[in-house]
């Protein structure tokens, strides 16, 4: 790793990363204050609504009503995925292939840096910026919380905070793995957003459309499931090995790609 | 034989069918100041960023100031300073940005920084999307050369610069080849690479068509002569003339011919033993001796 060049990477985000943060920071800090005066009422509001946008919210067995239901509805299963997604696709997808299409790269790689030395510090920047995002969510339910009746044990926010950090990685490593062997950000970020909108899409028609079950498998957010780590304080094995896999696998590919491709 | 700065066997690089270039062979000595010769497309930058590490050569191999080019060659990149022929920079950030960010990569200011930016009169403190053209090139020269590098290689150098800016940096590259740098000067500026480069390559099409010095090429070049006479004069008054081809009767007492450099003296010995009214000898410049290796089909001299 470059020190170098991984302190110069977090000062030239530095503008995105803190609007992203401070957005973080207020959002969960309104779900905290919201849930004193909507906690009680909050299962009598979801019943009003219809079945099956309660479905595409919160699917399977999560009861609504409870602290759980209401963050991931509210906030965790959806929004937050949104604002995360697209806070770490932009870095990752401009990480390697703007710097390339932008012609910037070849004042870089005329300097006495190593190929490996400029993935690897890209890659640590973008594990320091998925840190950040997830603690700008997680780090104000812990400490404003307890003001607003919410209480949640510091194994299950722990729990909450490594899949929430994994699957922000997993998707930035994916859109780094595009990034690293195309030219221009624009294409690694779509296509990496298309894909996440079409995990979506198959999420929100899968209690309602057989072949979509059968897919389930293969959706990334099928294992992003805040709702009941916070009610019940327990992570499936399987999101662990989703997640830490596609990063693992992306970021392999990406280095490879990236000591291999020419820089035009 | 001296030790080589540069040195490519076979050097190949095709992106997808496109030829970059193409069993490119050369050779540049230590210390000297070669020119690049080339129109756009020939494959001069190909060949500069296979140097480099950039490209991935499908075949040959390069060596740089002893080392074998590999893609990942970080260390070697420490003794070279490069400046690209299109200059491209961070728009958001400063030149002084630039200078302290990219010296870091080297441990620390280079010994030639303040120098270089005093003699360009660079204005560090602007943001690169308020520069012209020409203060991005200066600050583009400031990146490669602070540093005193052992090769310096440079693509169009002068581009975009004023002729005033231009000597100051004819004169700082001059004095670091004094200083023991290498230069490879990668330009179409013919009269750039004639003022600065003792040796020339011309590249065509991917291959070198020529490598010799300046003042061999142009020694060979044909300078077209017109001679008047006082009196009636024959063309074979000059056809004994070694090196002379051509000979044309313009007027009784007017010739034309063409005579290659190396025997101009030759000529004037035998106009001395006539009585000469007027003429004129045009001097060869290596545009000359471009346009004729371009102008060949066979990429040769005709």
């Amino acid at each position: 790793m470059n020190i170098n060049l991984f302190l110069t990477t977090l000062y030239q985000r530095r503008i995105g990363m803190f609007w992203f943060s401070f957005g973080l920071v207020a959002y969960s800090w309104l779900m905290a204050w919201t849930w004193t005066f909507i906690g009680e009422m909050y299962e009598e509001l979801l019943a009003t609504m219809p079945p099956e946008m309660i479905a595409v919210w919160a699917p399977g067995d999560l009861e609504l009503g409870s602290l759980g239901g209401y963050f991931q509805t509210e906030y965790l299963g959806m929004m937050w995925v949104l604002i995360v997604a697209a806070a770490i696709i932009i870095y990752a997808a401009k990480a390697v292939s703007s710097e390339v299409a932008a012609g910037t790269m070849e004042l870089l790689l005329a300097q006495p840096i190593a190929r490996l030395q400029f993935i690897v510090t890209r890659i640590a920047a973008m594990f320091v910026y998925a840190a950040i995002l997830t603690t700008a969510t997680f780090l104000p339910i812990q400490i404003l919380g307890p003001t607003y009746d919410i209480e949640i044990a510091g194994r299950t926010m722990a729990l909450l905070y490594a899949t929430g950090f994994l699957l922000i990685s997993a998707i930035g490593s994916f859109a780094m793995m595009l990034s690293a062997s195309m030219r221009g950000g624009g294409r690694p970020g779509a296509i990496t957003g298309s894909l996440l909108a079409a995990m979506w899409i198959l999420q929100a028609i899968t209690p309602f459309v057989e072949v979509a079950e059968d897919l389930e498998p293969l959706n990334l957010l099928t294992y992003w499931q805040p709702g009941d780590l916070i009610n019940e304080g327990v992570v499936l094995a399987s999101s662990w090995w989703v997640y830490g896999g596609i990063t693992v696998i992306s970021l392999a590919i990406a280095v490879v790609a990236f000591l291999r491709r020419d820089i035009t | 034989m001296t030790a080589a700065a540069i040195e490519c066997k076979s050097l190949t690089k095709y992106y997808g069918k496109a030829r970059g270039i193409d069993g490119l062979d050369l050779r540049v000595e230590k210390g000297s100041t070669f020119g690049f010769l080339g129109p756009n497309g020939a494959g001069k930058t190909t060949t500069i960023r296979c140097l480099l590490g950039m490209l991935r050569a499908n075949s040959g191999e390069a060596f740089v100031l002893g080392e074998k080019v590999r893609l990942d060659g970080a260390v070697l990149r420490r003794r070279i300073g490069y400046v690209a022929g299109e200059v491209k920079l961070y728009e958001k950030e400063t030149g002084r940005w630039h200078i302290d960010y990219l010296s870091r990569f080297r441990g620390g200011h280079g010994a030639l920084t303040d120098e270089l930016i005093e003699r360009l009169q660079f204005d560090s403190t602007r943001r690169v999307r308020e520069l012209s053209k020409g203060n991005r090139q200066k600050l583009a020269l400031i990146l490669g050369m602070m540093h005193d590098p052992e090769l310096l290689m440079l693509d169009e150098p002068t581009s975009g610069l004023d002729p005033l800016n231009q000597e100051v940096v004819f004169d700082i590259i001059s004095e670091r080849v004094a200083a023991g740098s290498t230069l490879f000067l990668s330009s179409h500026i013919l009269s750039e690479v004639e003022r600065v480069c003792s040796t020339v390559g011309i590249i065509r099409e991917g291959r070198i068509v020529v490598e010799d010095r300046v003042d061999t090429l142009l020694k060979q070049r044909l300078r077209h002569l017109e001679v008047t006479f006082r009196d009636a004069t024959g063309a074979e008054a000059l056809e004994s003339v070694p090196g002379i081809a051509e000979v044309q009767t313009l007027a009784p007492n007017k010739l034309s011919a063409k005579v290659r450099g190396d025997h101009v003296d030759d000529l004037l010995k035998c106009l001395a033993l006539h009585s000469v009214e007027d003429m004129s000898l045009e001097h060869a410049s290596l545009e000359d001796a471009f346009v004729d290796y371009y102008r060949s089909d066979e990429g040769g001299r005709q």
